[in-house]
């Protein structure tokens, strides 16, 4: 059975020119009739052009349309690939269209983490390239997995070492970041615990111990570099004191700055150190070592108090003696006594 | 007349006409390679049946989302040929179905509408699944 896209026109100019065939319209209006019909047919054919060009018109744009999309499905994932190469939110920044790519830079308040392994090339050298690389990867693999947990930009992985930052390019407040970043370290060492039983039972004999350092203050954060190749990264004294800090903590420990402590004191129990000299900083460095986030500590073992004009930390494991007890007590009674006189 | 059921491709939509209780339905996208071939064999057994119908009631539904030109053609001719089973004394009723938000599809039904002067005919706008 055939099918003919325009048989009703065309039965329609068969049936017009069988008309102008017999002769049968008045002679006036023949010519008149003929030249209708001569239009009709000239405009039919328009309209067939014009239907096989739409046609082809819409092929062409439907192919168009499915390159776009493997292009696009390309792109998506050479994007995906690139964003590991990258910090999650300055991906995000970049490809969200928020972020200028030039080498800019500002100056902002930031919490900067540091940290590394301790005795790193001693306790490799005898390690195979293989085992290395998988302790290295697994190492690197869950603490940027903690970090983006907690929000952090990871900035680099320099041989050991991790330089992470809060506050840029998404910050939740000074503080706030400040107390993400010692929650972040807290749970890093948690985990290193974790991973130090599994490399023992893999028959690692010295397992990586890992230091960190924590410091706030104003540093220059953006694009450095060249407009060919750049780094989205951090620098200034702050930065170095991060690093500072680091190299003073005990292995598997936090150690942090008075202006982060002092940020997270409501939060954080910690135990001041000496003041140190540090190499690069003008001035003397308090030193804290992190104990712990209070609400994660045993029970009744903190009695902590902060607020405007009383500051109270109680530390009761380390009050265990008389003499310790009784001291205490009596400088607490002097205290309330100044307070009621 | 046996029944035609042709499942959708990429590029051809969904038929099904049901000759015994006189039921067809067209769904989907239509751009097929060649019209002619697609349509020309299930149009001209419709219009076969069609032609020996006679005060019977015939639904034909168009649930279409998107067509190219040529296939606009033989829709068009498709709603002339149920205009005219239903001047030869059939009840006709043709229905547009489209989603709700389609602007295009709309418009198309509305004007594809306009020219029935026997056939009734029903828009019927449906959530997007």
């Amino acid at each position: 059975m055939s099918f003919d896209l325009f048989k009703r026109e065309e039965k329609t100019i068969a049936e017009g020119h069988a008309l102008l065939e017999t002769n049968a319209l008045p002679k006036d209006m023949q010519a008149h009739y003929e030249k209708l019909l001569k239009a009709y047919e000239k405009q039919f054919k328009s309209t067939k052009r014009l239907v096989s060009l739409s046609d082809r018109n819409e092929a062409e744009l439907n192919k168009l349309a499915s390159e776009m999309d493997q292009k696009n499905q390309m792109l998506e994932g050479l994007s995906k690939k690139l964003s590991k190469y990258l910090s999650p939110q300055i991906y995000r920044s970049i490809f969200e269209g928020d972020r200028e790519v030039s080498l800019e830079t500002k100056r902002k308040k930031l919490t900067v983490f540091f940290s590394d392994i301790k005795d790193f090339t001693s306790t490799t050298e005898n390690l195979q390239a293989e085992d290395l690389t998988y302790l290295l990867n697994k190492y690197f693999s869950e603490m940027s997995k903690i970090a983006l947990e907690y929000g952090a930009t990871i900035d680099k992985f320099i041989g050991d070492a991790i330089v992470i930052f809060f506050g840029d390019p998404e910050t939740l407040g000074v503080k706030q970041d400040a107390q993400a970043c010692v929650r972040m370290s807290i749970a890093m060492q948690r985990r290193m615990k974790g991973l130090q039983e599994i490399w023992r039972d893999k028959g690692y004999e010295k397992p990586f111990e890992m230091r960190i350092g924590i410091n706030t203050g104003f540093c220059n954060v953006g694009n450095f570099g060249s407009d060919e190749r750049m780094d989205y990264t951090i620098i200034g004294g702050e930065v170095n004191l991060a690093a500072r800090l680091e190299s003073k903590a005990d292995p598997g420990g936090i150690l942090m700055s008075y202006e982060t402590y002092a940020l997270v004191r409501e939060i954080v129990a910690a135990e001041e150190l000496e003041p140190t000299r540090v190499k690069g900083i003008q001035r003397d460095v308090r030193p804290y070592r992190v104990i712990g986030i209070y609400d994660d500590m045993e029970p009744g073992r903190f009695i902590h108090k902060d607020q405007d004009g009383l500051l109270l930390m109680m530390d009761r494991e380390k009050l265990t003696t008389n003499q310790q007890r009784h001291k205490a007590i009596a400088e607490l009674e002097a205290a309330i006594k100044i307070l009621k006189s | 007349m046996e029944n035609i059921n042709i499942e959708a491709t990429e590029r051809s939509p969904e038929i099904h006409f049901d000759f015994g209780s006189n039921t067809f339905a067209l769904k989907g996208e239509s751009y097929p390679e060649d019209v002619s071939t697609f349509f020309g064999p299930v149009i001209g057994a419709l219009e076969e049946h069609l032609s020996g119908l006679n005060g019977a009631s015939v639904t034909f539904t168009f649930d279409l989302i998107y067509f190219n030109s040529s296939t606009a053609k033989v829709l068009m001719g498709l709603f002339d040929t149920l205009d005219e089973a239903a001047e030869n004394g059939n009840d006709v009723s043709i229905i547009w179905s489209y989603e709700e938000d389609d602007d295009n599809m709309e418009e198309l039904g509305e004007e594809f509408g306009e020219d029935l002067e026997h056939a009734k005919f029903e828009m019927k706008a449906y959530a997007k699944k």
